[in-house]
């Protein structure tokens, strides 16, 4: 009787490990070994992502005849923007490089007439919350700034960000943030 | 033909007679030292009959109990040694069949699982657009579409509408 017992105990042990109830289960860690634990990391999100530099760029789009080497925040999209934008020339005319340590930093990326401000709102599953806010700065008297475009996003640490801005002249101003 | 000591002992319990008392008591070199041996011998024999008395059982329940369990393992011991087989929980079919009823669980739960989870759901991998809008006072028709790259798990934001700038705006 009481191994019976014990019989039960363990086939009810297996199936609370395979239940997805409480989180993820033995199975599903078998099923998709690669896949962060969220409800494990969130109990301790900034510890897991303290230390990761986010690079955000202003990068402008072209096409000319001798195009520049791309940047290398950028080489291993070139062939995405290239595929996505139809340009064979990426420059960028304003950057940033920021060092995670909380998640909660917000900083600026500018070129003379564009600022992207990026305020991250901390961790989250594989990634950060951020909130980005592209200003336009016009050369008039005295000089104004002008919120173009506002987003939330949760920038994946395995996923580039980028965003189709304005065109300038026969460009395209695309911003970009990686996770680095 | 018995021996010296066992005449003694006779002896000493007075159960020589006869001839053989006569013997035994001619042979004794100091019959006065042998005498005085005897009664103490008797004095010692009549000591311990009076000091060592049995104890009486104060759970005498608990040791019949012990017995009879003891008697009927005896008992039951002969039958097993006869070969007859021992019954254990895990024999070998037993344990095949639990093996199988947990495999059998596992699986079910497996498919349980997998159902459960929605192919349409975003990968974790890539990153989301949450929320997004273009000041309407900059492009009023502006639109905003997302979507993802896969070969190069790039989430685009793209945005159609807004006002082209001149070149200057290019600037570093």
């Amino acid at each position: 009787m009481q191994r019976r017992l014990m019989l039960a105990t363990a086939c009810l042990a297996l199936l609370t490990s395979v239940s997805p109830t409480y989180g993820r289960g033995f199975l599903d860690d078998l099923l998709h070994p690669l896949a962060p634990a969220h409800k494990k990391s969130s109990s301790k999100p900034a510890a897991s992502h303290s230390g990761e530099i986010v690079w955000s760029g202003l990068v402008m789009a072209d096409n000319v005849e001798k195009p520049q080497v791309i940047p290398a925040e950028l080489a291993r999209i070139e062939p995405t923007l290239k595929e996505l934008f139809g340009y064979n020339q990426f420059e960028v005319i304003g950057q940033s490089r920021k060092t995670l340590m909380n998640g909660q930093e917000d900083w600026l990326a500018s070129s003379k007439h564009f600022a992207l401000h990026v305020d991250a709102q901390g961790p989250s599953e594989g990634g950060y919350i951020v909130n980005l806010k592209l200003m336009q700065r016009d050369s008039t008297e005295p000089p104004t700034d002008q919120l173009v475009l506002e987003t939330a996003t949760k920038l994946s640490k395995r996923s580039p960000l980028v965003i189709k801005g304005p065109q300038i002249g026969n460009g395209q101003l695309l911003l970009v943030l990686v996770v680095q | 033909m018995k021996t010296f000591e066992e005449n003694w002992t006779a002896w000493l319990d007075d159960k020589l007679t006869g001839q053989e008392l006569i013997e035994f008591e001619s042979a004794l070199p100091d019959k006065a030292a042998a005498e005085a041996e005897k009664r103490g011998a008797h004095q010692l024999g009549a000591l311990l009959k009076r000091e060592l008395v049995a104890p009486a059982l104060t759970n005498e329940d608990f040791f019949h109990h012990q017995l009879r369990e003891r008697i009927a393992r005896e008992e039951a011991g002969p039958v097993r040694e006869r070969g007859e087989s021992v019954s254990t929980w895990w024999t070998i079919r037993r344990l095949f069949w639990t093996g199988a009823t947990s495999l059998a669980l596992f699986f079910i739960c497996a498919v349980f699982v997998m159902r459960q989870k929605d192919p349409t759901e975003q990968s974790q991998y890539l990153s989301q657009i949450l929320n997004a809008h273009v000041d309407p006072a900059v492009a009023p028709n502006a639109t905003i579409s997302m979507f993802e790259s896969k070969e190069n798990r790039v989430t685009v934001l793209w945005t159609e509408g807004l006002k082209s700038l001149p070149s200057d705006y290019a600037a570093k």
